[in-house]
């Protein structure tokens, strides 16, 4: 894992005059998806580049052992043996970035990645996940227990009404505690920019979440009704780019939920290059945040390599 | 009622919208189309053909591939009743002194520069944005001016030279690029520039993917650049964006204001008021807020100042094809061998033709310029004879400086009264009106002495004070809200004044038709100088003695004299913004060809007289239209 963001002192003047206009923004957004796009064995690498940035996730009430075992197998071949040989990348190492499960499941992710040989790791969700509407305490503890289960890599969700009410220091003494809790496991702070209510307070919450150090900013927890979507997208890179302009840290990005097809992703992808450079197209600064898309990668590069579509059961399960 | 076959002359490098949304309002309104388009684009001679497939009407779309010095030919032919024409500038005013007097009438849509103000409360990513759009995509037409409030000057330079970086440039067919090539002459062109202005101190920041063959160009920042260099002073080519700091909001008005362009414009601002106060202040055809180079033909686009006074899309577009019915075809009036360099120049001196007798008429009348009568310049007057020979009175004989006062005074009058609201217009109006009224027995008498019958001559004073209540009511209408498909937000249709309006009046219905005139005129907003009637400008002078005590000073002048001469000076005044002429033929020719040094939108008669007292002709919506322009204001909402 790369070095830690130390974060900074609150400093309000950084959010204090900005402004964000959610017209021009959009615009802005239907332009990148048409303005780049990738064929033939390009796209198949920017494929394969896109698979080593999945974090498997389930975050189901009925997750239980066995779907997780198969899960964590899943992550550690993500493409079938033969489409990889067919592409000479079998001896790469391609694995998803992560898996992503509720705290109570990481004991079991770990057990099952240990017995497959893998060493990715296991991110868990913490703090109240998906709503984070429960006590400052309960939320720290889990994050601690979630650390002592095993988990190298912690979700957390920010106090919306902190944001909503405008405290941002508080809101910076948060995630500052949260920080502290997780000791040296990485933080990904999730943001839920649909309940957030204005592209202008989605740039404010960015800039406080990395100050306060956190190592990724996520845009959503996949349970609103709007998740990462290209706006918010666009507003979360543009204050990861200036706190990289101000302070000299490379803060990482992770849309989660609703990205389904393997076109999106590749738009993604795309969106990351053109916002904020090759740099930030690695595992350590840019995950997706996904459980179906895996399969719809898997089945365009089937369709690359053999010419022809698949059926969902010729390939394996997740 | 439609124009008739219409030519439209289109510019090396065109788009196939902007063919289409020239192409496809002439026709349907019912005129048939001659184009000239460049040799190098196929596209729209595959156009002609599919027309050409319309079986029962062969013939509505023809298209002539050809070089640009077919462009004369094409406009000169006998059959062409408009000429749209959408190029540069020298070409465009070429075209109009060569078109002057010929029976084609002339639409110019001149220039590709648009400009983008970035006020400090804008988001000065999302402002970025819109200067990629406006420059260094295949979406803008040619160059961007930028004006940077100076408090947020580092930042946004910062921001758009990281932007720069990443643009790709290269073949259409690519399918990964912002902007392809416009040509090796646009290419030589740029490179002119770019070394011009890097030889005259400015800063010049190039960038992006961009392959290193001839036709294509990096998109090029330029800063630093001083307004009084001569690269200043010209239009930014494609792809230069010539970016240049301003203090406050006035003083981004007045930099934007202060050049001969006047086509697009963008404002970024977030705050409401100073967005909308910006978008009003700026001389340009169109406006967009926090958005810059979008377009629906359903909003009309088009220009001011230099950049042509022809537009497309919306009502205006369509207007642009047609003229009043039962007016009819214009006639040309081309006299070959009318010299521009000394019509109007020199004034025939008047001798009294003898030893004057009768009583003594009343002393002669000054000029009204600025509120008050006034001694012209060159201290002479001529005697009126009224129509059984007698004297009827003396007038001034005004000349080249008392149209330069008069045309100074209009100036300071008008942004007071384009300031007004249209309910203080229309109050103003309907009291002169009242003051008409009251003085129908000596206007009445005067005309009578004019010929008039007495019984016609009260009905002209009454329909002249009806007419001007007429038009104060009329002054209410200020602009419209427009439906654009795909746009959330109003899109607005302003009308304003066109500024300073020089009107020669018609020698027939000498106080109905200067009233007819000058009410729509100033019901919009405008000032005027006026050249009333040379055979009788003493009603007028009557109207004045009102205007006198009831009008803000210099917000009508009217100036008497030699009408060739008179005429002349207005014509070649660069400040005054339209001009109505309603004389002879020569001078309706020379009046157009002397309107290319500013391209002035003119309105002229050829010698044809006009029924004044008739609703169509005297008060209808044709006066309406051409006393204002058009502003196309953009508003996309959503936060």
């Amino acid at each position: 894992m790369s070095a830690h963001n130390r974060g900074t002192e609150l400093d309000l003047s950084w959010i204090s005059k900005i402004q964000v206009n959610h017209p021009a923004v959009l615009r802005r957004a239907e332009q990148i998806q048409a303005r780049r796009t990738v064929k033939k064995e390009w796209q198949a690498a920017w494929l394969l580049k896109a698979v080593t940035f999945i974090d498997l996730t389930t975050l189901s009430g009925d997750d239980t052992s066995s779907n997780i075992q198969r899960l964590c197998c899943k992550a550690k071949y993500p493409i079938r043996e033969d489409l990889l040989k067919a592409l000479n990348m079998h001896d790469k190492g391609i694995t998803t970035a992560a898996v992503c499960v509720y705290p109570a499941r990481v004991c079991d992710a770990v057990k099952a990645l240990k017995a497959a040989g893998c060493n990715i790791p296991v991110a868990s969700v913490a703090t109240g996940f998906p709503a984070g509407q429960t006590h400052l305490k309960t939320r720290l503890e889990e994050i601690r227990l979630a650390v002592e289960d095993g988990a190298t890599e912690i979700d957390v969700v920010i106090n919306r009404s902190l944001v909503l009410t405008g405290q941002w220091g508080a809101l910076y003494d948060e995630i500052r505690q949260f920080r502290k809790a997780c000791g040296e496991a990485h933080l990904k702070t999730i943001l839920a920019t649909g309940e957030l209510g204005s592209l202008t307070n989605v740039y404010k919450a960015s800039m406080i979440a990395m100050m306060a150090g956190s190592d990724f900013i996520k845009t959503s927890t996949g349970k609103e009704t709007v998740n990462a979507t290209f706006p918010v997208a666009i507003v979360m890179l543009r204050a990861i780019r200036d706190f990289f302009w101000k302070t000299g840290n490379k803060i990482g990005f992770k849309p989660a939920g609703g990205i389904r097809s393997a076109k999106d992703s590749l738009a993604w992808l795309s969106l990351v290059k053109e916002e904020l450079g090759d740099e930030w197209l690695k595992p350590e600064l840019f995950r997706i945040g996904a459980s179906t898309l895996l399969s719809d990668i898997e089945r365009q590069i089937y369709h690359h390599v053999t010419g022809r579509y698949a059926a969902y059961h010729d390939l394996p399960m997740s | 009622m439609r124009t008739g076959v219409i030519g439209l002359i289109l510019p090396p490098t065109f788009s196939f919208l902007e063919m289409m949304w020239r192409i496809c309002p002439a026709l349907a309104v019912g005129c048939t189309v001659v184009a000239l388009v460049p040799p190098a684009s196929p596209t729209p001679l595959l156009l002609a053909q599919l027309s050409g497939e319309l079986g029962p009407f062969p013939g509505i779309l023809n298209v002539i591939s050809g070089p640009v010095s077919l462009v004369p030919v094409l406009a000169s032919q006998p059959g062409i009743q408009k000429v749209a024409f959408c190029g540069a500038l020298e070409e465009g005013r070429a075209l109009r002194r060569s078109l002057a007097g010929e029976c084609a009438e002339l639409g110019l849509a001149l220039g590709t520069e648009s400009l983008l103000l970035l006020t400090d409360t804008a988001d000065i990513d999302s402002a970025v944005e819109g200067v990629v759009d406006a420059a260094w995509s295949d979406r803008g037409p040619g160059g961007l001016r930028l004006l940077i409030q100076e408090s947020v000057w580092d930042e946004a330079m910062r921001r758009l030279q990281e932007r720069m970086g990443r643009l790709r440039s290269g073949r259409g067919l690519d399918g990964a690029v912002d902007m392809g090539a416009r040509g090796a002459a646009a290419c030589d062109l740029v490179q002119r520039f770019v070394r011009e202005a890097q030889s005259q101190g400015a800063q010049v920041f190039q960038a992006g993917d961009v392959p290193s063959e001839r036709p294509f160009y990096p998109p090029t920042l330029v800063s630093n650049l001083p307004p009084a260099s001569p690269c200043a002073q010209v239009e930014v080519p494609w792809p230069v964006v010539v970016a240049s700091p301003f203090r406050t909001a006035k003083e981004a008005l007045l930099v934007a204001n202060g050049t001969p362009r006047g086509g697009s414009a963008s404002v970024w601002s977030e705050r409401l008021g100073q967005a909308l106060e910006l978008g009003y202040g700026l001389q340009v055809g169109t406006v967009w807020i926090n958005a810059h180079g979008l377009r629906d033909p359903s909003v009309p686009t088009g220009g001011c100042k230099e950049s042509g006074c022809s537009w497309h899309g919306g009502p205006d577009g369509l207007y642009e094809y047609l003229r009043p019915s039962g007016t009819p075809a214009r006639l040309s009036c081309l006299s070959k061998n009318l010299n521009y360099d000394t019509f109007g120049l020199a004034v025939p001196s008047t001798l009294p033709a003898g030893p004057e007798i009768g009583p003594s008429p009343a002393p002669p009348y000054g000029l009204f310029v600025g509120g008050r009568f006034q001694a012209p310049g060159a201290q002479s007057s001529r005697p009126i004879q009224d129509s059984s020979g007698n004297l009827h009175g003396y007038m001034a004989e005004g000349g080249a400086k008392d149209i330069r006062g008069a045309v100074e005074a209009a100036h300071q009058a008008f942004p007071g009264w384009a300031g007004q609201s249209p309910g203080a217009r229309a109050s103003l109006l309907w009291a002169l009106a009242a003051a008409l009224e009251r003085r129908k027995s000596t206007l009445a008498s005067r005309l009578e002495r004019q010929g008039v019958e007495l019984k016609a001559a009260e009905a002209e004073v009454e329909l002249s004070a009806r007419r001007l209540r007429a038009w104060g009511a009329r002054a209410q209408a200020q602009g419209h809200t427009l439906q654009v498909a795909g746009l959330r937000g109003p899109v607005l249709r302003l009308r304003e004044p066109l500024g300073v309006l020089a009107v020669v009046c018609p020698d027939e219905w000498p106080l109905l038709a200067f009233v007819s005139l000058l009410a729509p005129a100033l019901a919009y907003g405008n000032t005027v100088v006026m050249v009333p009637s040379a055979a009788c400008p003493l009603l007028a002078l009557e109207v004045c003695q009102d205007m006198a005590t009831l009008f803000p000073a210099g917000l009508a002048n009217v100036v008497t004299g030699d009408q060739d001469h008179l005429t002349r000076c207005l014509a070649l005044h660069q400040d005054v913004q339209a001009m109505w002429y309603f004389g002879s033929a020569q001078g309706s020719q020379f009046v157009e060809w002397a309107s290319a040094g500013n391209l002035k939108p003119v309105w002229a008669s050829r010698g044809c007289l006009r029924a004044w007292d008739q609703e169509a002709e005297g008060a209808g919506p044709e006066l309406g239209l051409r006393a204002a322009r058009t502003k196309a204001l953009w508003l996309p909402m959503g936060d």
